[in-house]
Formats: C-alpha cells, structure tokens, sequence
C-alpha cells in the first residue's frame, strides 16, 4: 500500500460527447456515437467511426483560436479536454508553472502530413505545418495554450499511450517530483492509420462487436481526455473537490508479437496483476473491468484469457465501451478511465453495445443496463507490440 | 522511497562515428556540416535476415546496441525497457506516406504501418528479449531519450525496478531531412546533422560500471531566473555547488543561433565551469542528448576528455574528469540537466 | 506454369523484403509458413496485397490465405485459375 493518489479534474471528448455530462448521458442512454465517415476526407466510406462531431475550425471557434493559427485536430481536442480538467480541478494559469502534463499520442500531426506530404517534397506550400509533424509538438501546441507547465513530456506506446502517461504522472507525484500533474492523451483520426489498419484487416464495416462471437474488427474513433491526478497534501491544502482515487497501475509488455497479442494474454495478465497488487487490492474486490475490448478476433481471446487467468471463475462484470466510441487508439486509456471514474460516481455499470452471442474461450460482457455500487474498477489499455497497461481506480471515501 | 544509488553498466552508440565503439575517442571521423546517415555495423550478428526482413535501420541500430548493452552490461535481464524516439520510425513512416499520397488509398503495404510507430523499437526489444517487464516509448523531440531516462530514474527511487534498458533512436532520411529543413526543424548552417542510435544499461549494483548516475531533471521554459532557480535547487539536491562540477556537457552544435544561446545560458547559471561539446563529432539528431550521455558516461570511464571536446581552448586540461553535468537544451522551450558522477 | 512459379517467386522476394534470396533458395513445394520459409500473419496480408496488385485477385478474409499460400506452387495454381490481370 502506498499513499493514494487524488483525481481532482478529469475533460473528456469523444464520439460520444464534448464533456463529461454529454458522456454520461450517453453512456448511460446507450447510444452509440459511431457512425458514417463525416470530417476525415478518406475513400474508405465503408468503415463506421467514432468522430468528434466538430470540425477543425468549430474546434478553434470554441477555443478562441484564430483560423490563421496552426493546429492539429489531436491538439485542438486535447485543448477541449484539458480546459474541462482545469476547470473540475479548479486550476488558474497562475498555478501551471508549478505543474506537469504528460500527454500520450501516435499520430501527432499526421492529420496535416497526409494531406500536405506532397506539397513538402515538391513546393513551399503549407511548409509552415511541416514543424507539427512530432508527437512533441501536439502536446506542447495543447499545453501552450493554456500557459507555462513546470514540465511537458509525450508518452508513445500505441494505443496504451494515454494510461501510460497516467502512470508516469503517478511516478512523479510518489516521487516527489510534482504535487499536481495532468495526464491522459488524445489523438485524431488520420487517413493514415485508418489505412493502416485496414492494411492489416482489422477494421469492421459493420459497428463493433466486442467480446461477441461474430466479431470481426474494429471501428476506430477519435478523442481526447485528460485526468488531474494530485497529492493527498496538495488535494486537502487547496479543499479540492476529490473525484475518484488512481489506487494502483501496471504496465507489462506482452513480447509476444508487434501487432497481434498472445493466446494466453501474458501482458494483459501482469499489467492487471500489478495494478491490483499496488493497491493491496484482492481480485474479489474488483467491481468492474472497462475492457481493452476492440471487437477483434485476437484481442478479445487473449483479453479473456488474462482476465479468467487472473480471476478464476470470479470475474468481475466487464465490458467494452468501445461500440460507444470506437477505438480511440492513443487516447483510449484516459478517455475510459474517465468514464470508469463516471460509473464509479454514479453507480452504474457501462454496456456492451452490439453484443448478442457468447464466444468461444471469451468472457460475457455486461450487456444489460446495470445499477450498482462500485468500489473498485479496471481499465484496461494495450497497445501494439504487446504494450499493456492497467489502471485500478476507485471510488473516493471520505475517511 | 529508497535512496538507491544507480550506475551506469554500459553505453552504446551506432551514430556518425565508427559504431558499437569508442574509437571517436582518440581516431574521430571528422565532418563537414551536411546531413550524413549513421556508419552501420553488420547486422547478421543481432538478426536473422529472415528476421530483419521487415525492420528498418532504426530498428536493427536499436537491436544492435541494445544487444550489444545488455552484452557488456553482464545482466541477464532488466526490469524495464525504456525508448526515447524523436521522430520515430520515420524510414517506414516515409514509405507509407509516400504510397498514400501517390498511390491512393488501395492496397497499403502493412509492414510499413506496423512498423512506423514509435513503441515498434521497445516492444521488438522486448520481443527478442523475451521481456515482460515495463515497457515504455517517448517521443518529445529533443528530449525523448532525456523523458525515457527520467521514467527510469523515478522508478529506481520507487524500488520498482533494480535494472532498466534505457535508449534513444533516431533515425533520417534524405526526403525527411529535406522535409524538416524546409520546415526550419533541422538542418541549420554550420551544423552537422546525423543520425543515432543509444542504449545504455542502469542498474542499482556497482560492478565494473562505467559511472553512477547521480540525478536527472528535466525543466520546461519558463525564462532565465526561473530556470537558475530550478538549476540551483538540482545541484543542491544532490549535495553540490556550481564549483564542483568539472565539466558542462553542451549541445554545442555550429549553428549560431544555437550556440549564443548556449553560451548566454550556461554563462547565467554555471558562471565560467568549463563548457564541453559533442556535436562537432556526432552531429545533431533528436536523440543527440543520449549521445551526450553515452559520451560523458565513456569519458569518466577512460578518466580523459578528448582536447575536441572543448568548447574553450583555455579550459583544456589533462585532469580526470570527477563528474559531468549534461546540460541539454531543446529549441530553448525544454531542458534537461542530467548529473554523471565517476 | 515454370514461368509464372519463377516470376512469383520474384515477386514475393520483393514484397517481402527477402533481401539474400534468390528464386532458386525457394522450393515450391515447400510450406511458405512454419517450417519452410518460416513466413508469418503479416507476410500473409503482404501476399494478399500481392495477389491483388499484381493479378486482380482480392481475397475479403485472411483465411483463406491459409489454403492458398501453402506453397509457391498452389499459390501459382491459383492465380492461374482467378487471375484477372
């Protein structure tokens, strides 16, 4: 057991709302927020997404961003996410020299690479977007923002990207290194990615299944969240509101292959394992999983797996939340550890969207709508190359 | 938390210079400022050809000085494999993009996008190694390696780990470095440009190490006085005054705008110590901060500076370096100060 | 049939990347995956790539790669038979 570490913010945009309340309404409504292709301009028509329904320039408009400005799409919805968790947190500009932010992100910038990679081999044209190519950059373009942060750093591990940032925001605070750090990740959709995973044949054309027997792939989404994680100390000092406890964390690494996960889930198994064994936590205890869950073949096998190795014939009610957003790749870690933190506040357990028939060697997701009181809940991120990571919060009790 | 003392047990670079060695110490490779592509070593040692058939140069560079690391290191295993990547996998990267936007939309070659994102360097590692332990990516241009270091830095004083691999990789390409350069990110007068390749082995046991990593900080721009604060309060932290450092390790690079700026900064905060470079010899690249760590790691080691190392011909001395304090400054907007003591 | 087993195995040590072969270091009758060339998923989906590029077969599910690419000689029987280009 070590010092808890306090969640006082948390931003939230995605598919299926601009904040926390419009996620929540959703969530618990049931509706999906996947659907046909609207902002990325891409031939592939035939494949449902989870866009956030704004465009680039309504972004800025709501940022007060200038239209001449340069920008990204991951950076203008990060911005969207962390003003919310400022705001929770009860965080002034004044404060954020004092305060780190750790952002996960793969594609960075790519959304304007793609669309102006001829023009920078061949002409000057748009030459001025060549310098937010870098993951780097769309943090620093989202911190800048806002201020001056004592410390910006870039965490790039897939789709485990944002829990991966948790964490290390998690390691600093236990450290000693900062007393407040914002942490999470966002990421756009680019023609890029969603080629690229069309080129491993992985994307669904009809909406996602997870966990289900006629499972087939899955659809990619796109979204930002960010979580203000802080010391008990500075938490009581500043009497902020405290929205739920970061009570343990693990991350391992799968080994097994770059883009596929083992049949047994080895890393899913020890990233959950850790999580729980930090936080002095039994497995009997754990009230829910918010499972990786992206409605492919593989992922799904070797998902269950490490959760039936791991929990016996005790599992926890799990499901994905994946048919609600799709998949939002790097940003997926913290977008559902917000909405874990949302079930945790309001007693409720999320659903899997589109399931109807067990699978073989798989979990049963929860699949009817559930109130219940949580304690303790899962998240689970795995990124490509067997990067998995899992994060234990909890509901916060007043002492 | 544990007060952990943590040594470096190797460091291992393919870069401009002769790779996988520290012939660069007294034989250098001089350059003229252009952009040059890394001296590669023969990969057959390190990979299969069957194996490597999908890998870029980055990926075999990694592989090799991970291997080579891990070799010299005389562990068996580490507890984590930490990555710093600027720009990432860019050569794949390049090739995918390349097709998309001449060749539309249909029939992409998948290997180039499984193996253009920035974590394919730790998790192959990790793969060949057959490691389950943490496993994490950075990629915050020149601070990625600098932001890996410090994930294994925090976890050494939690007692999480006893051992980590930690690198930096970076590679370029002719169309990306004429990308960058048109955009005003690399490729400046007077400066060489080049590409890397590190990995070093930390580990909390004292055998046959090359030095002892005495502290790592990593610092947004926030101006000057804060930044004196904050450089104050590091060395203090660490039992030091601005007097015993024996050397500051810059990214003295030729390019002048660059270079002023080195020279106004370390003169504010570390007086007249004695100024140090390194990339005169291995060129800049996003992952140049870990060259800087594999060269003062090395130095304090063979207990000699190289005379063209020094930034000033009046700080030349014969003396066995004590320590180094690697200043690394990134576009002026991060830094990161990172203490090497014998 | 000689000719088009030779031009494939051209072409896959193309797409493939398999910089030190040459067509001849390839038994067509050897299993692609497991233990003859040691190929794997992704080689598959580059082979589907392949297939489709170079003689306008398009394969919908990677499985059935598993009948097809079993070797260089049912891999070339069958584009014979679904060739469109």
């Amino acid at each position: 057991m070590t010092a808890p570490i306090y969640i006082t913010g948390c931003g939230v945009v995605s598919a299926i709302g601009l904040n926390q309340k419009e996620s929540l309404e959703t969530l618990m409504g049931e509706h999906s927020g996947v659907g046909q292709l609207t902002y990325l301009k891409t031939e592939h028509k035939e494949f449902p997404v989870g866009e956030v329904k704004l465009s680039d320039a309504e972004m800025r408009n709501r940022l007060g961003i200038s239209d001449n400005a340069i920008t990204t799409r991951t950076a203008l919805m990060g911005m969207l996410a962390l003003d919310e968790a400022l705001k929770q947190a009860e965080i002034t500009p004044e404060m954020l020299p004092e305060i780190g932010f750790i952002s996960g992100t793969t594609v960075g910038g790519m959304d304007m690479s793609e669309q102006f990679y001829l023009d920078y081999i061949n002409n000057d044209a748009h030459k001025e977007y060549i310098s937010v190519h870098d993951c780097g950059n769309c943090s620093e373009m989202t911190a800048k923002h806002f201020g001056d942060f004592a410390f910006v750093t870039t965490l790039s591990t897939a789709c485990s990207s944002a829990a991966n940032a948790i964490i290390l925001g998690a390691n600093m605070i236990r450290c000693g290194e900062a007393e407040i750090v914002i942490v999470g990740g966002s990421e756009c959709i680019t023609k890029f990615h969603l080629n690229g995973f069309n080129s491993l044949m992985i994307l669904d054309t009809k909406p996602c299944r997870p966990f289900d027997a006629t499972r087939n792939g899955l659809n990619l989404g796109e979204g930002a969240a960010y979580l203000v994680l802080e010391s008990e100390k500075s938490a009581k000092k500043r009497n902020v509101k405290i929205q739920a406890v970061l009570s343990g964390y693990g991350n391992a690494c799968d080994a097994f292959h770059q883009t596929a996960s083992s049949p047994d889930g080895e890393g899913a198994y020890r990233a959950m394992k850790e999580a729980l064994e930090i936080a002095g936590v039994k497995t009997t205890e754990v009230d829910y999983i918010n499972a990786h869950g992206t409605g492919t073949p593989n992922n799904d096998v070797s998902e269950s797996q490490a959760m039936m190795r791991l929990f016996g014939n005790n599992i926890p009610p799990a499901s994905s939340t994946k048919p609600f957003t799709g998949h939002t790749t790097s940003a997926s870690g913290s977008i559902e550890a917000v909405f874990c933190i949302l079930a945790l506040q309001n007693g409720f357990l999320p659903v899997n969207l589109n399931y109807s028939q067990a699978m073989d060697d798989g979990i049963i997701p929860v699949h009817q709508s559930t109130k219940k009181d949580l304690k303790h809940i899962l998240c689970n991120a795995f990124g490509f190359g067997g990067n998995d990571s899992s994060l234990l919060l909890s509901k916060f009790e007043q002492k | 938390m544990t007060n952990k003392e943590i040594y470096v047990l190797s460091a291992k670079q393919i870069s401009i210079q002769q790779p996988l060695s520290e012939e660069w110490m007294n034989n250098p490779t001089l350059y003229e400022p252009a952009f040059y592509r890394s001296i590669d070593p023969s990969f057959k040692e390190y990979v299969s050809p069957i194996e490597a058939r999908r890998m870029g140069k980055i990926l075999k560079r990694a592989l090799a000085t991970s291997k080579e690391a891990l070799k010299a290191s005389g562990l068996e295993t580490v507890d984590a494999i930490v990555t710093g990547t600027g720009y990432g996998c860019i050569e794949n990267t390049e090739f995918f993009l390349d097709a998309l936007s001449k060749e539309g939309e249909q029939l992409l070659k998948p290997t180039y996008f499984m193996q253009s994102t920035h974590n394919t360097i730790s998790s192959l590692i990790a793969i060949q190694t057959k490691n389950h332990g943490y496993n994490a990516t950075y990629a915050h241009k020149g601070i990625s390696f600098d932001s890996a270091l410090y994930d294994a830095y925090l976890q050494f004083r939690l007692n999480k780990i006893s051992s980590a691999l930690v690198g930096g990789h970076d590679e370029m390409t002719e169309t990306f470095y004429q990308i960058l350069k048109k955009g005003g990110v690399i490729g400046f007068d007077n400066e060489i440009c080049g590409e890397a390749a590190v990995s070093v082995v930390l580990s909390d046991k004292q055998e046959n190490a090359l030095c002892k990593l005495s502290g790592h900080k990593i610092i947004h721009q926030q101006g000057i006085e804060s930044l004196k604060e904050k450089v104050a309060k590091f060395l203090q932290g660490n039992g030091k005054t601005c007097s015993d450092i024996d050397f500051i390790l810059t990214g003295i690079s030729g390019y002048k705008e660059n270079d002023e700026a080195y020279m106004l900064e370390t003169k504010a905060l570390f007086g007249d110590r004695p100024l140090l470079k390194y990339k005169n010899l291995f060129g800049d690249s996003f992952t140049a901060s870990g060259i800087g760590f594999y060269v003062a790691a090395q130095c304090l080691k063979s207990g000699f500076v190289p005379r063209n190392m020094f930034v000033n011909e009046k700080d030349i001395t014969d003396k066995k370096p004590d320590n180094f304090l690697i200043f690394n400054r990134s576009d002026g907007t991060n830094y990161s100060l990172t203490l090497l003591e014998k | 049939m000689d000719e088009l087993i030779y031009k494939l195995k051209q072409e896959i040590i193309e797409a493939l990347n398999l910089e030190d072969m040459t067509p001849e270091d390839i038994d067509e009758n050897a299993s692609l995956f497991g233990e003859g060339l040691g190929l794997d998923s992704i080689d598959a989906l580059e082979l589907i790539v392949l297939m489709e590029k170079n003689y306008g077969i398009k394969l919908q599910d990677p499985n059935q790669g598993k009948e097809i690419f079993k070797s260089v000689k049912v891999m070339a029987e069958f584009i014979q038979q679904n060739r469109t280009k």
